[in-house]
């Protein structure tokens, strides 16, 4: 139980003491000074690149996590949908423990691909005796639920397919927000149907999700919680990068979602409702999966949490529950030729950049790597001063040469050791050399995603879509 | 917590997963033929397995003859050469030469085709300037070569590189070579494309030229099977078999030859050709790439364009057929075949070009030339070429196998090159000595380590820079460092110690106290640079070490010396070194000779100690660049009745060397020992083995290779810390100094002492040198070399080692000697510097070197002592004449420690009896001391 409150305490220091704090740590000389080997190895652990084989509107993708907590809180799912053209892929930062982000990386990506597939294939699939598994083909995936609950769950996808069958095709924003609040239900009445300590587990624990769903030119990112997704835009006449925000975090920094909590409880739990920027003083994101310590009724509580967890396990001033709800915010975009990529992150980046670095960061990381590959001369004669000329441009690329292939270990490094002058590589190994008892008051896990669009495919579609459309009257 | 989730390699809580289908198949891979192919793959990438020709192979059946007396491998330009050059002696019908493919290789222009003669070296400047004449009269004598003698144009953009080419146009002119120096307009009407930016002048060789490498490989080939040399192409050597270490027979794709002799000119296939016998025949060369631009036709372009090197900006261009075809050596060479997978091909070794690569050396050149910026590209080629890892070529038998030559490593020049080449190695052959010095070339100047492939592609990488590179006095390589170090290396490193490399050892070459810690507070890895050809950075430091050693006592690192152990049960020891050695060996136990080992014809194949332990147990202190070849020479002159009862053993690796020299240097071991120390019981030139601290077991040597007094501890490995620590804390109160290598080069410099491989070659005679006196021509066995030793003594010798010292020489200001100056008598050239240095003592340049004497005609007289004294000596430093004073003698140096053994005792001398008892026994016999008069001995 004591994991709860130590938890939230260090979340509450580590957004108010990291800043001043840094420098008097800096001063302690014992910490062990990583080479920039050590270094590579540790940013490098987790990297992951996946390049898609066949033309599609995604190109490819890269990610990669460092851990804070031990183990790791944050979990990244990405996947194929099967059965159509399309991508999947979410972040989960969990807390108070690994447990409910674990459980719904895996899990809510299977629920959206069957709930974003057509019915009518949805019916023949399951007729053909499909799974969970059976609607999307994940990449990165080398983990699977202990044979004990593996059962449960699929019992309880079953149960959200055939009540997707009884409910006609929605659009695909309404299907989102229903798979979440679905699969946040369902992890409530595991945990209060068996007497498993793992569900009851996964049901105390608490993720916030930002999960992206590509079908066509269709993207929809639907969020809950504090993770941030955002677009990088290249402005086709200026050249620049333009960030475009696809998410509006659920904290106590979002007025509108303050407002829509305050207006939910009595005019008497005002003040406490949210205090020190948290939801009941505890709790930092406002929407979250899980955490059904502040979403069960009082009664569930007395009966079924404080018996196992003690009474602290009651949040201070819990008068009118649900405080929290696992509910979305869905944004719809269409992709346009000039989309070339997409970040999602969790918190533990956007502590450190914010979005219009990122997107630059990436953008730079783009442009350079153009680098390693060979120089391609062009057709016909070229004399020697024009070969040397494009030599040179190559060469000033040559100095931003990145050190790291992947984009998203490239916004890692940038956020641990970035400088007014670049890269710094004593700060990267002080962050990663601090005593784990510590380090998370310094910095959270990051997980971070970077999907590039394949913006020729991208603008065929687009030209292709307008013909229909021009065509469409006069037929 | 719980875990919920496992990692699905742990098979036990997890259920089975979907993948389990790759799985499934990748156990069915490992079991089926594949695996094969995976091994094949690793096998290959380890061991060399040349090309199959099977299909032609059956045609080429009758055409291999049985027996071959030489077989040569490889149908390049260099194998054409050798094989041309055998047909010249007469062997033509004797030879075969075997081409996997086809003879020239199939793409013309993976060469540059210059013919140039500027080498750093005297041996391969005559190397290079034979190729030329040999590609004139083949033009001449009406075969197409594409022979031009356009000249060759060198620009210096700096001082130092104008120094660079002043020595150089001072020793061609004593080399009968023509050269000019230029003024930057005087470049520029040598070709006008030029721009002068940056240019300070320039050295023009009007002989140069180009030539097609193509078309002379052809001629060679045609006038080799003119004389009669087989050559049979698509037939790939399998192996090369040895029989009691001789070459035996060759296995090739179409059957077996026998054969006495064996050349490897493979180039670019070398090392893999070497992996084909047994044992491994070490041939250290690593691939890299290289590029050349092709420019399509420039209208206007004169075909008598000279052959430009703009050595600054590392690039050279020529004309050729009516386009600029241009290169360069950058600075850091690009590897290929890191995983030592080589092409069988020469189409396979053609790389798709890098232009970032090159991009350096085509601004240097467009700077250069402003006009070829308009200039359209035709294509930029990027084959791979070979480079060993001192950038020289690889020549001579192989130390592993008899009658097993090599010649590679030509490092992109091969026409420059080959003719020489073939001509040195057809000597060899034949006659087993050629007409030049070689051992700078030659293959045993290696080790092991040269040819283990990390270190080649470590090193290898700074290699075809060092072509286009300031050929600075002491030069050092960056790369393939801090790879054998004696056990007191870091003791050292942590005093200061500088290093410099020779066969891989890291010797200390002076102490800086001055920035030798990192910033980590540890000593910090430092390389010595000097980096200029006027007073060295070092001077200084040097100065007080070698004051240390005179007046104090200093400390210095020998361990790179190379050491052997001779012994034997029954006195065999004694007859294989009296047969070796022209020196008396047969003495006292505990006595050291100085002896040479000499070839037939005289000339110092070794120069070295030798300790005489017990009877039948010698061990020999040589040079350290000996220790590959001492072995070879040892070998292969080991008459066969005593080959089995004598061992020899290199023992460099077993002892760690620490010299202590100075006037206290004998208080000081006397403080470590209990032995007697007094010249009584332990004289000057004699051995014993000591304890020393708490060890036993250490080889004490009383001389130091330097003039001064003291002795080398040759110390067993695992007591070296523990002796150097002992030695130098009770130094302390002496003040002992630790003294670099170049500290004691100066000593032994001042003090008129010859090293082999600097002042002495296997070209020089004990005779030559003054040390007539440590040839025992009344041994009672006829030693190697006797004969020609006698013969000289009859007729006097043509030359004479000398010691001059330079007058008016501002250390300060003038370009110092560095070896490679020519020596003036009244005006006229007669010889060269060897070795040189700053003599501390007479404060004044100290140049070694020899005299000879030519009548008007050119014709080498006799050289006698008269002659050289009443001469008056000036020495040309880069194209300043310095007057000299000359010494026939060591000089006995001004000191506040007199000492009578010290002062008997002169290195270079002239009459034999000089303490000459020195050497034996335990009774030291002084006599006379100070500077003899003038002999008559020779």
């Amino acid at each position: 139980m004591f994991k709860f409150v130590l938890n939230d305490a260090a979340c509450y220091v580590r957004s108010n003491v990291r800043e001043f704090s840094l420098n008097a740590l800096r001063l302690l000389p014992q910490l062990p000074q990583l080479s920039p080997y050590d270094v590579n190895l540790v940013l490098r652990e987790n990297e992951f690149v996946y390049n898609f084989p066949v033309d599609g509107v995604i190109r490819s993708y890269e990610s990669n996590q460092l851990g804070s907590n031990w183990p790791c809180e944050d979990s990244r799912t990405e996947a194929s949908l099967l059965h159509r053209n399309g991508f999947i892929c979410g972040i989960f930062d969990g807390h108070a423990g690994a447990a409910c982000g674990q459980v719904v990386s895996k899990r809510l990506l299977r629920y959206v691909s069957a709930a974003t597939l057509p019915r009518q294939v949805l019916r023949e699939q399951m007729m053909q005796g499909a799974d969970s598994q059976s609607f999307l083909k994940c990449h990165n995936d080398n983990v699977d639920f202990v044979s004990m609950i593996k059962p449960i769950y699929e019992a309880s996808f079953l149960k959200y397919v055939n009540q997707l069958l009884e409910t006609p095709q929605r659009d695909v924003s309404s299907e989102l927000v229903n798979a979440f609040l679905q699969l946040d239900e369902e992890i409530s009445q595991e945990a209060l149907a068996s007497n498993d300590v793992r569900t009851m587990n996964v049901a105390l624990s608490g993720a916030v999700a930002c999960l992206v769903h590509i079908e066509g030119l269709q993207m929809h990112v639907a969020s809950t919680g504090d993770c941030g997704a955002v677009l990088g835009v290249l402005d086709p006449e200026t050249q620049q990068w333009q960030p475009k925000k696809l998410n509006i975090e659920h904290n106590a920094d979002n007025m509108s979602e303050v407002r829509r909590i305050l207006a939910e409880h009595p005019k008497e739990e005002h003040e406490t409702v949210i205090r020190n920027g948290r939801l009941l003083s505890q709790l930092a994101p406002l929407r979250a999966f899980g955490d059904f310590r502040y979403k069960w009724s009082q009664e569930i509580m007395q009966q079924k949490v404080l018996p196992m967890f003690g009474v602290q396990a009651m949040a201070p001033n819990y008068y009118t529950p649900p405080y929290l709800t696992a509910r979305p915010d869905v944004q719809q975009h269409e992709l346009g030729p000039n989309d070339k990529f997409l970040v999602i992150a969790s918190d533990g980046l956007w502590d450190f950049l914010s979005p219009s670095e990122v997107v630059s960061l990436v953008g730079e990381h783009i442009n350079s790597k153009k680098i390693l590959e060979p120089m391609r001369l062009p057709e016909g004669e070229t004399t020697l001063q024009e070969i040397s000329q494009q030599l040179a441009e190559r060469k000033a690329g040559l100095t931003r040469k990145p050190v790291d292939q992947n984009a998203a270990t490239h916004l890692i490094r940038h956020a641990l050791g970035g400088t007014d002058y670049g890269i710094e590589h004593s700060k990267i190994s002080y962050y990663l050399t601090l005593p784990r008892d510590v380090v998370r008051l310094y910095r959270d896990d990051i997980t971070i995603t970077v999907i590039y669009f394949n913006s020729e495919h991208i603008a065929k579609l687009h030209s292709d879509v307008d013909e229909t459309e021009v065509t469409a009257p006069v037929a | 917590m719980w875990k919920l989730l496992q990692r699905s390699g742990n098979a036990v809580s997890v259920l089975p997963r979907r993948r389990c289908s790759p799985g499934l198949s990748d156990a069915v891979r490992l079991s089926s033929s594949q695996m094969d192919s995976a091994d094949e793959r690793v096998l290959r990438k380890r061991k060399f397995q040349p090309q199959q020709a099977a299909d032609l192979s059956e045609e080429l059946a009758g055409q291999l003859p049985v027996k071959s007396r030489v077989v040569i491998c490889g149908g390049g330009i260099t194998g054409a050469s050798v094989a041309y050059h055998l047909g010249l002696r007469g062997w033509g019908g004797e030879t075969l030469l075997v081409e996997q493919d086809r003879v020239g290789g199939e793409l013309p222009w993976t060469a540059c085709g210059l013919a140039g003669r500027f080498e750093p070296s005297y041996t391969e400047l005559k190397l290079a300037e034979y190729s030329i004449d040999l590609i004139k009269r083949l033009a001449e004598n009406g075969l197409p070569t594409g022979w031009r003698p356009v000249g060759s144009l060198n620009l210096a953009r700096s001082w130092d590189r104008m120094t660079a080419f002043n020595r150089m146009k001072s020793q061609a002119l004593a080399w009968g070579m023509h050269c000019e120096i230029l003024s930057p307009e005087q470049c520029a009407q040598h070709c006008e494309l030029l721009s002068l930016d940056g240019i300070e002048g320039g050295l023009w060789i009007p002989e140069d030229g180009v030539c097609d490498p193509q078309l002379v490989c052809q001629a060679y080939m045609t006038e080799a099977q003119r004389l009669g040399v087989r050559i049979v192409e698509h037939c790939a050597i399998k192996k090369i078999h040895s029989e009691h270490g001789k070459v035996r027979s060759v296995e090739t794709t179409a059957g077996d030859v026998e054969c006495e002799y064996f050349v490897n000119c493979t180039g670019f296939w070398a090392r893999e050709v070497g992996t084909l016998s047994k044992p491994v025949v070490k041939v250290p060369l690593k691939a890299v790439e290289h590029h050349y631009l092709h420019t399509k036709p420039i209208e206007g372009l004169s075909p008598d364009t000279p052959f430009v090197r703009d050595f600054d900006g590392r690039i050279f261009f020529r004309e050729c057929e009516g386009h600029i075809l241009a290169g360069g050596f950058e600075r850091e060479a690009k590897m290929v075949y890191e995983d030592g997978v080589i092409p069988l091909s020469q189409t396979a070794r053609q790389h798709p070009p890098d232009w970032d690569h090159f991009h350096e050396l085509l601004d240097a050149l467009l700077l250069r030339v402003p006009s070829f910026r308009d200039a359209t590209l035709d294509r930029l080629t990027n084959s791979l070429q070979v480079f060993s890892p001192d950038c020289k070529w690889i020549l001579g038998e192989a130390p592993e196998i008899q009658n097993y030559y090599v010649a590679a490593g030509n490092k992109t020049m091969g026409v420059s090159a080959s003719g020489g080449i073939g001509r040195v190695l057809t000597d060899l052959i034949t006659k087993g000595s050629t007409y030049l010095d070689l051992h700078i070339l030659d293959i045993s100047r290696f080790l092991g380590l040269h040819n283990n492939r990390k270190f080649l592609r470590d090193r290898c990488k700074e290699a075809p820079g060092k072509h286009f590179e300031i050929n600075y006095p002491f030069e050092e390589f960056q790369t393939g460092r801090n790879l054998r170090m004696s056990p007191i290396y870091p003791q050292l490193k942590e005093a200061g110690a500088v290093f410099g490399q020779s066969m891989g050892y890291e010797r200390p070459n002076y102490f800086d106290q001055q920035d030798k810690q990192d910033e980590f507070g540890l000593p910090r890895f430092r390389i010595a640079q000097t980096r200029t050809f006027g007073k060295p950075p070092w001077f200084d430091h040097v100065a007080s070490e070698y004051r240390a050693c005179r007046e104090r006592i200093g400390i210095a690192d020998y361990s790179s010396f190379t050491k052997y152990d001779f012994w034997s049960k029954g006195n065999e020891v004694v007859d294989l070194l009296q047969y070796l050695c022209s020196n008396d060996v047969d003495v006292a136990v505990g006595s050291i000779i100085h002896t040479g080992m000499q070839n037939p014809n005289g000339g110092y194949e070794n120069d070295c100690s030798l300790a005489r332990l017990s009877e039948r147990h010698y061990m020999m202190i040589a040079p350290t660049i000996q220790q590959t070849r001492s072995m070879c020479w040892i070998r292969k002159h080991m008459p066969n009745h005593l080959r089995a009862k004598v061992n020899v053993a290199d023992v460099t690796s077993m002892y760690t060397a620490i010299c202590i020299l100075g006037p206290y240097s004998r208080i000081l071991l006397s403080e470590l020992t209990d032995t007697d120390l007094t010249p009584k019981s332990f004289p000057f030139f004699t051995y014993k083995e000591l304890d020393v601290g708490l060890a036993d077991g250490i080889r004490v040597l009383n001389i130091t290779h330097t003039g001064e007094l003291g002795y080398v501890l040759y110390i067993p490995n695992e007591y070296a810390l523990h002796v150097y620590s002992r030695l130098y804390q009770a130094g302390q109160k002496f003040n002992i100094q630790h003294a670099g290598y170049y500290a004691t080069r100066a000593l032994r410099i001042e003090k008129f002492y010859a090293f082999w491989g600097q002042d002495l070659d296997t070209f020089t005679t004990p005779l030559e040198c003054g040390r007539s006196w440590r040839v025992k021509f009344n041994k009672p066995i006829d030693f190697i070399g006797r004969n020609a030793l006698l013969k000289q003594r009859e007729e006097g010798v043509k030359r004479m080692y000398v010691q001059l010292l330079l007058n008016d020489h501002d250390h300060e200001v003038d370009m110092w000697c560095w070896g490679g100056e020519p020596i003036y008598r009244d005006g006229v050239y007669v010889g060269m510097t060897t070795t040189t240095g700053y003599g501390y003592t007479f404060e004044k340049q100290v140049c070694l070197g020899f005299v000879r004497n030519f009548d008007d005609e050119g014709r080498e007289l006799p050289v006698t002592n008269e002659y050289v004294l009443s001469g008056h000596y000036e020495v040309e430093v880069a194209g300043v004449r310095f007057e000299a004073k000359v010494n026939l003698h060591s000089p006995n140096l001004p000191t506040k420690f007199p000492d009578r053994e010290r002062e008997a005792y002169q290195a270079t001398r002239d009459k034999p009896d000089q303490a000459d008892l020195l050497s034996y026994g335990g009774v030291t016999t002084v006599k006379g001391t100070g500077i003899p008069t003038d002999g008559h001995g020779l």
